[in-house]
């Protein structure tokens, strides 16, 4: 256990902590400023919620690491998740709701740039369509269902005070709800990244039930959240709830809903799979984020009420910061990174060469890759992913990004070796026996690209054999694409004497 | 085992709450309707004592009211029960209860003070107190409904005010007889002054009528 390891730690926390300031504030912010749950509260049940959402359901998916585990060198990671918490903090001192995950995804473009690794497409179209559909997804269905609970509502005939005892529960369940899917689905960008150096070691409470290592790492990083909420969210709050419009009661709880169902509906591959498999039409998948879906529910009330009660100004204020949030990241994170290479003399990037092989040009051909153009650029080592796209550029100049995608993703060079110390420490409640025992016959083995060995794999065993591409295989694959990851990370070496 | 959402701690409060203001609200209309029959006792000259048994059953009921009002508002606020609508309601509770407040100080008055109500006036007076009463009773359902039934509020103060202007109607009617008439000008002004306090009556149930309106449009809202 480095020391390093636990300051590097510390940015982790920073992040949690700007977490809990900022995301927070979505779940029960309109609560909170209706005045229907006090500050205290709220705080507590979030907190209470948020651990356990991170512990509970965040530690099963922990090898499916956060964003920021796209990151090669822990100094790297660690400056990107301060980056990231420095801007989300400023954002939340200017009580702005802003998303965590794009301040994320801001500082890994700027870590990018500064490792001339190619960003990813998706990334940036991600944020540029949460920026534009959340909003809009948020107030069409804020609008839908205030109209709806109204009509009901004025129909039912509930006492007022009766009406007053449901919104509360009503308020206190999403909330919890809400606060138990951001700690599962955050936690792996706060700490993610450490998993794999966790100074923490199995523990079991009275013998009842056994805490892993992931789990106190990740009960430490939902504790630093549940700090963020207690001491810095209330100000988040208070322009989620009041600031653009003030809500009533059952106002907020509509809010509360929207979001969740946005939330739910459009980013759930549990949805997509039972409709896929029950033959119903899929609603597309789009990225949400949830800052985004509540202040859109909030503008759809507003302006189901004629939009005279909308504060346009604050509302100005909070679409300038979804724009500026990931762009400072971005530019933080590079300064940063300049720093910690030059004057603390920090790895913080681990270059990625590329290489044309003949097995690697074997291999395009067979997925489909016309690779005669390709050839000049045969057997030449070249460093860094943008050097090495340019040089494919420049042989075949009007290749389609998707065909792009498939020559970096083989070209990269990644020496894998198959040894029986690592299959040891592999994690056989992740694995099914039958993905193990394919990975023991490998032993010995070693290997210059991801890609043979997922071949390697697959040709030995069905576990690791990928479905039809179509949406009912979906989530299978996603999930062997994880587990892929994890062997790929597991077996990784890095010295250069590797060879397929 | 049959559990209902109404035995609930968390609804067991709140159940309380609102039966005391269903018991606040009954207070009111018992205090109006016993406020009708001891004028008309009064105007029809019934001496056995029953303007005083009339005088204190209405005063036992604005007592009980007052109990009623103090405890809900001290639940709403310790509770911290409809934060957004709060202030209203305390507002509306208050407005209504000293309707009863004031229509017992009338009939106190009336006992105490002994004006003399002639044959010729007599009808008047009761169509008076009537629209008076019906006025308060209207606001009272008014107040009902805001509390269960928001979109029937507006029928219960289109009658508040139709009552209010019969009210009018008939106090301005009724004084322009009593000043016509030969009688002396300290009965005229006695007669006069009892006339205004009954169309008072009539006028604070509206005002309580338009808050109500103006509640019930921010709840709306």
């Amino acid at each position: 256990m480095e020391i390093t390891v636990l300051i590097f730690l510390t940015s982790g926390l920073f992040l949690g902590w700007s977490l809990g300031a900022n995301d927070a504030a979505n779940v029960f912010g309109t609560a909170v400023a209706s005045r229907m749950i006090q500050f205290t509260t709220a705080a507590i049940i979030c907190t209470v919620f948020l651990i356990l959402g991170a512990v509970i359901s965040g530690a099963g998916a922990a090898h499916g690491l956060g964003a920021l585990g796209k990151l090669n060198a822990l100094p790297g990671a660690f400056m990107a998740a301060f980056s990231a918490a420095l801007t989300v903090y400023w954002m939340t001192k200017a009580g702005l709701p802003v998303s965590t995950t794009q301040a994320i995804v801001g500082a890994i473009i700027g870590w990018n740039f500064f490792s001339s690794s190619i960003t990813d497409l998706s990334a940036l179209t991600k944020i540029l369509a949460t920026w534009v559909a959340c909003p809009i997804l948020g107030a069409i269905f804020g609008a839908l269902i205030y109209k709806l609970v109204m009509v009901t509502l004025s129909k039912s005939r509930i006492h007022l005070l009766r009406l007053d005892g449901y919104t509360r529960l009503g308020l206190i369940l999403a909330g919890a709800f809400g606060s138990y899917s951001l700690g599962a689905n955050n936690i792996g960008n706060v700490m993610g990244v450490f998993v794999s150096s966790s100074p923490f070691s199995d523990f079991s409470i009275a013998g009842l039930f056994t805490l892993t290592s992931i789990q106190q790492l990740f009960l430490l990083g939902a504790i630093a959240i549940g700090v963020g909420v207690f001491t810095y969210s209330k100000r988040v709050m208070m322009t989620v709830g009041d600031g653009i419009l003030p809500l009533t009661p059952v106002g907020a709880w509509v809010v509360v809903i929207s979001h969740s169902i946005v939330l739910f509906l459009f980013s759930s591959i549990t949805l997509e799979h039972f409709l896929a498999s029950n033959g119903l039409p899929t609603i597309p998948l789009i990225p949400v984020s949830s800052s985004q879906a509540v202040v859109g529910a909030v503008i759809g009330i507003g302006l189901l009420k004629g939009g005279k009660g909308i504060k346009w100004r604050a509302l100005g204020n909070i679409a300038s910061g979804w724009v500026t949030t990931p762009i400072i990241a971005s530019i933080v994170c590079f300064v940063m990174l300049f720093f910690l290479q030059n004057v603390f003399n920090q790895v913080v990037y681990h270059e990625v060469r590329y290489v044309l092989s003949e097995p690697v040009l074997n291999h395009l051909e067979r997925s489909g890759v016309t690779v005669a153009e390709l050839t000049p650029l045969k057997d030449r080592e070249i460093t860094g992913g943008v050097p090495f796209r340019d040089a494919v550029r420049e042989v075949q100049p009007r290749l389609p990004g998707e065909l792009e995608e498939k020559i970096l993703d083989a070209a990269e060079i990644y020496p894998i070796s198959i040894s029986d110390d690592k299959l040891m420490s592999i994690d056989a409640d992740y694995l099914s026996p039958e993905q193990i025992g394919a990975l023991d016959n490998l032993v010995g083995l070693s290997l210059l690209h991801k890609w043979q060995l997922y071949d390697t794999l697959s040709r030995k065993s069905g576990a690791w054999r990928k479905l039809e591409n179509n949406k009912l295989n979906k989530p299978f694959n996603k999930h062997l694409d994880e587990q892929l990851n994890y062997v790929y990370g597991l077996f990784h070496q890095e010295e250069r004497g590797a060879k397929s | 085992m049959n559990i209902k959402v109404e035995n609930l701690a968390l609804f067991g409060k709140t159940k309380n709450i609102e039966r005391m203001i269903d018991d606040l609200m009954d207070c009111i209309s018992n205090g109006a309707m016993i406020f009708e029959t001891g004028i008309n006792t009064y105007l029809d000259g019934v001496e056995d004592g029953r303007c005083d048994d009339l005088v204190h059953q209405i005063r036992d009921l604005e007592v009980e009211g007052n109990r009623l009002r103090r405890e809900i508002e001290g639940h709403l606020y310790t509770d911290m029960l409809i934060p957004d609508s709060r202030g209203d309601v305390l507002s509306l509770l208050e407005d209504i209860n000293y309707l009863l407040g004031l229509a017992e100080d009338i009939f106190l008055a009336i006992t105490v003070e002994s004006p003399m109500i002639d044959d010729e006036f007599r009808a008047d007076f009761k169509l008076l107190t009537t629209a008076a009463v019906k006025t308060i009773e209207s606001a009272v359902l008014a107040a009902r409904a805001f509390f269960r039934n928001i979109t029937a509020v507006r029928d219960h103060l289109g009658k508040v005010s139709f009552h209010e202007e019969e009210a009018d109607q008939i106090a301005v009617r009724l004084k322009r007889k009593i000043f016509a008439s030969d009688q002396s000008l300290e009965k005229k002004l006695h007669k006069r002054y009892f006339v205004d306090k009954l169309d008072r009556l009539a006028d604070e149930a509206e005002d309580v009528g338009d808050w109500l309106a103006i509640y019930s449009i921010k709840r709306s809202l």
